[in-house]
């Protein structure tokens, strides 16, 4: 391999008229590096368009379908039924109660997550890392066997009920109820919640509260007019973030709910597992259900969230 | 912020409070919520944790501690299949997707072209769709599709560990691709033009330079896309056939029969695992820290 | 790969064919950079606009201009991180504008130094010769040559991190002169230190350009360094040329009014042309200053603060000066010497700084005295703007 250029290459009238690059022949070496790009990527992209976006245009070629009356999916006959059926009445109920346990997780989520996020970020560097290390490990452990967990905790012999009795409140049931349910996805999610809070604090600088007292804030008056208003991309990110996995939770409800806690994600499992299987529908209702997560996720982007 | 953005000892530690004495009180109660807070995270899982070790028939009665579960455990079949499932589906589908995933990363974080915007979308879906509505698209394009192959050559497939790992690697190479892509754009750009400009040709200069410096990125993706990949009920639920039950789906359709002590022993194995994974990812995190970038 | 260590000595040296007129070390002819404009509609930004430039083998050059002014581009361009849009870049006569960095026979010294974290100080070093293909020994040989020549020895083993910011540096410059570039390009490599290591570094660097033979191409927007350092200096503004010259030429002689006032502090009078060598300023005064301007139309004109003497008006005028009358205004005491604010009599928009040494001797005014403002012609310049 040649080290360097050869010596300077010396033309015997030296040329004072040099080749000038008319404009675009630079472009011809980028485009070669956009190439280059686009077929680093190409395998990847590939991958996904088959195996995520094929998949994707499936569910909504599907949702037009028409359910035979033996169970199986007719795709002859378009129409927009299962469309239709999406404001029965039973629908709307599980639509509402996803609703309403999506929210309220949320808000119980943002309320521990809070106050514990700051008082995370205003430890000592060293402490802060152990706390937040402690934080991660519940977060990547098993969703499946976490929440199987409560399981045990919640049921009838469990230790919450015999506090419930021991206090004197009976008959109390948590297990296989709505609030079964959302103690299970507070707990599953929580961690969704706390990281994007404690980045949002963490990065606070702490002189600005300082400044904000120096200037007869009181402490309160220096939280409300300073910290809660620089820490707000985190709370949408972590509200959103919450939001979405609870909206459309399977795993939760199968596992802590019962016949009056049914979500929307076990609703549209039940259109293909089972023997009521109809898969327009349950296609008709995983395209619903994907709408409302975009407009969600829309609003996380633009709340300035970047990665989980 | 990102799930592996590890607990760096980030910003300046933050001064004893000059005004303290009124907020004492503040502090306490805060103080209290995290106590609470950590209590409520780990209480759930050494419960679990005792409990497997519970010699009654009946989960929820304590009589004496005993390793009889585990021991059922090993010498079950079905579980032992399960687990061999899931660890095969997991090491196959996040070693592919981390070789797509870091591709993918590259192209997004180091190139400019036409599209890019459609794919960078393409790469973000799989992230924050849920996982019952992938579940549901993946079902349908393999019953779809084999139907299709079917009717075209005769030869009839069928769902099984090959589906989940195809379906795996779909939303795994999305979060490789955003862990390597965030490393990539902490890196000083000029670090590669260094490489070039000291006579490396392009290959070079990404094994050489490129490659090591994302290497703590490209094992976190790994690690998360392992985990993501243990972790998965629904997606392999939905697209997995007979015979190609994981350990996920065993635990899960177990629960819905009733709850064994059996089932805690394998959560527990479940559970070490998984905090084996934590614990590999953390260390990762330590030399991407050391490592500077 | 002997022929490096022949070149060891330089392009500069007796490698050069002979009978042969040797063509600049660095040669740009109509250099254009665009880059597409932000935004889909945007108007493509222009950051280099059709640039002639020939850098002489063995010289000190600098690019100088303020942030935005295409000087790094410049240099980019020159090191193939960027493909000009349009001209030639030649590298001792040979045309590179379209090759990739690799194969260009020169090294480049970061900003940010960008030195490879991941490897050792000597590994830092060794990167280009391996790349290149050099021997082991020779590696070895002509990295601790040149870590000797950097005075780093013993850190050979330490990662970037471990090192000092000036030590930094030195790996940086060791770093690219170990390939015995024909020409080197840094571009800010003294930015990130602080002001006392900035001032020994300057000495050492232009000490070690010196040595080594290598033509530089050095890109600051600090004017006192280019002054210091340079053979000779480009100004560059909005991705022009607008001057290239030793740094005295360019200091005592600045053609624009951007260079008089971006090197070193500037008094811009304003006259009218009365011949060629003739104007007459605001308040009537004459003044001899060199122009080709047309009889009657505007004329700026330069003058250093320290090129201006102040004196007792009531001194007998010295014909061989050029004077005007004024009142102090206000002083400001730098030391070794004052500086005075001086409003025209006859103009109170003319204001003058005067720079005026304090040795014994000097006379000196206080704010409300009357002064005579005088100065030679000779130190006077029109400005083509």
């Amino acid at each position: 391999m040649s080290t360097t250029v050869p010596p300077p290459d010396v033309q015997p009238d030296f040329d004072t008229s040099p080749p000038v690059h008319g404009a675009g022949l630079e472009r011809d070496a980028e485009k070669a590096a956009s190439r280059r790009g686009f077929l680093v990527g190409l395998p990847s992209y590939a991958y996904l368009v088959a195996f995520f976006a094929t998949p994707l245009l499936i569910v909504v070629v599907y949702s037009f379908a028409s359910r035979s009356v033996r169970g199986a999916t007719v795709l002859t006959d378009w129409n927009l039924r299962s469309y239709g059926r999406l404001t029965d009445s039973l629908v709307l109920t599980i639509a509402w109660r996803s609703l309403w346990i999506a929210t309220l997780t949320t808000l119980v989520c943002l309320l521990i997550a809070y106050p514990f996020a700051y008082y995370l970020s205003t430890r000592p560097a060293r402490i802060r890392a152990v706390l937040l290390v402690l934080v991660m490990i519940p977060f990547w452990s098993n969703f499946l066997v976490r929440t199987y967990a409560w399981r045990m905790l919640l049921g009838g012999d469990g230790p919450f009920t015999r506090l419930l009795e021991a206090v004197g409140i009976d008959g109390v049931q948590l297990l296989f109820t709505p609030t079964g349910v959302m103690v299970g996805l507070v707990y599953g999610y929580l961690p969704f919640m706390i990281l994007p809070l404690y980045a949002a604090l963490e990065r606070l600088d702490h002189s600005l509260v300082e400044a904000a007292r120096d200037l007869y804030a009181s402490g309160w008056q220096a939280f409300w007019k300073v910290t809660w208003p620089l820490s707000r991309p985190g709370v949408i990110a972590g509200s959103i973030l919450v939001f979405i996995p609870s909206f459309g939770a399977y795993v939760t409800p199968e596992i802590l709910g019962g016949r009056g806690s049914t979500m929307l994600g076990s609703y549209i499992a039940r259109q293909f597992i089972g023997s009521a299987s109809d898969w327009p529908f349950g296609s008709a209702l995983s395209v619903a259900i994907l709408v409302v997560m975009m407009i969600a996720a829309t609003a996380y982007f633009r709340a300035g969230g970047k990665n989980l | 912020m990102s799930v592996l953005e590890m607990p760096g000892a980030g910003g300046p530690d933050v001064a004893e409070d000059s005004l303290a004495r009124p907020r004492r009180a503040v502090d306490r109660v805060l103080a209290g919520n995290a106590w609470l807070v950590f209590a409520f995270l780990y209480l759930p899982i050494v419960v679990l944790i005792v409990y497997s070790f519970n010699d009654n028939q009946r989960v929820g009665i304590w009589t004496e501690a005993s390793l009889r579960w585990y021991g059922e455990m090993f010498g079950n079949a079905r579980v032992m299949d399960a687990l061999r499932n899931s660890i095969l589906v997991a090491i196959v589908s996040t070693a592919v997707a981390t070789v797509l995933g870091t591709a993918a990363g590259l192209s997004m974080e180091r190139y400019r072209y036409r599209g890019q915007r459609a794919f960078d979308g393409l790469l973000y879906l799989p992230v924050i769709i849920p996982d019952i509505t992938m579940a549901v698209m993946l079902l349908l394009f393999f019953v779809q599709t084999f139907d299709l192959i079917f009717l075209a050559t005769g030869i009839q497939f069928s769902r099984g560990l090959g589906t989940i790992m195809l379906a795996h690697v779909s939303f795994n190479i999305s979060f490789v691709a955003l862990v390597v892509r965030a490393r990539l754009a902490g890196l000083d750009g000029a670090l590669e033009e260094a490489a070039a400009d000291l006579y490396a040709n392009r290959w070079q200069a990404f094994r050489r330079v490129t490659l090591p410096l994302i290497a703590p990125g490209v094992a976190g993706g790994a690690l998360l896309a392992l985990t993501l990949s243990l972790d998965d009920v629904v997606i392999a639920e939905f697209v997995s056939g007979a015979g190609s039950t994981t350990l996920p789906v065993y635990v899960f359709g177990a629960l819905r029969r009733g709850v064994t002590p059996l089932i805690n022993a394998v959560s527990v194995l479940m559970l070490v695992g998984s905090i084996l994974l934590v614990l590999m990812s953390l260390a990762v995190s330590r030399g991407r820290e050391s490592s500077g970038g | 790969m002997s022929d490096v260590s022949v070149a060891r000595s330089g392009p500069s040296g007796a490698t050069a064919p002979e009978g042969a007129e040797r063509a600049a070390a660095v040669a740009l002819h109509g250099v254009t950079k665009r880059f597409p404009g932000a935004g889909k509609a945007a108007e493509p930004v222009t950051a280099v606009d059709a640039i002639d430039l020939e850098i002489a083998d063995g010289e000190f050059f600098s690019l100088l201009g303020p942030s935005g002014c295409g000087k790094t581009t410049t240099l980019r361009m020159i090191a193939g991180f960027e493909y000009p849009t349009a001209g030639s870049i030649r590298i001792f006569g040979e045309e590179v504008g379209l090759e990739p960095p690799n194969k260009r026979p020169v090294n480049t010294v970061f900003q940010s130094y960008a030195l490879f974290p991941h490897m050792t100080v000597a590994d830092n070093i060794a990167f280009g010769l391996q790349m290149q293909g050099v021997d082991r020994a020779e590696t070895t040989r002509r990295v601790a040559e040149v870590i000797d020549l950097v005075q780093l020895q013993g850190r050979e083993a330490r990662r970037p991190k471990q090192l000092s910011g000036g030590q930094q540096q030195r790996v940086a410059l060791a770093r690219a002169l170990v390939n015995h570039p024909k020409v080197l390009l840094l571009d800010e490599p003294l930015g990130a230190l602080d002001l006392k290591l900035r001032q020994t570094m300057q000495v050492e660097l232009k000490q070690l350009q010196e040595r080594v033979g290598i033509t530089f191409v050095y890109v600051t927007h600090d004017q006192e360094e280019a002054l210091t350092m340079s053979d000779r200096i480009a100004v560059m503004d909005g991705g022009r040329l607008l001057q290239v010259g030793t740094p005295q030429a360019i200091y005592d002689r600045p053609r624009t009014r951007f260079v008089a006032d971006f090197i070193g502090d500037t008094n811009l009078l304003t006259g009218t042309v009365v011949d060629a060598s003739t104007a007459r300023l605001g308040d009537g005064s004459p003044i001899r200053i060199e122009t080709d301007r047309a009889e009657g139309s505007t004329v700026t004109v330069a003058i250093r603060p320290e090129q201006l003497g102040l004196r007792d008006p009531d001194h007998p005028r010295d014909p061989a000066l050029d004077a005007v009358h004024g009142r102090v205004e206000r002083l400001t005491f730098l030391g070794n010497a004052t500086l005075y604010d001086v409003v025209a009599d006859n103009d109170p928009t003319l204001r003058i700084r005067v720079r005026q040494g304090n040795a014994p001797g000097i006379e000196h005014f206080t704010a409300g005295d009357a002064v005579r403002v005088r100065w030679m012609p000779s130190s006077a310049s029109a400005l083509d703007d």
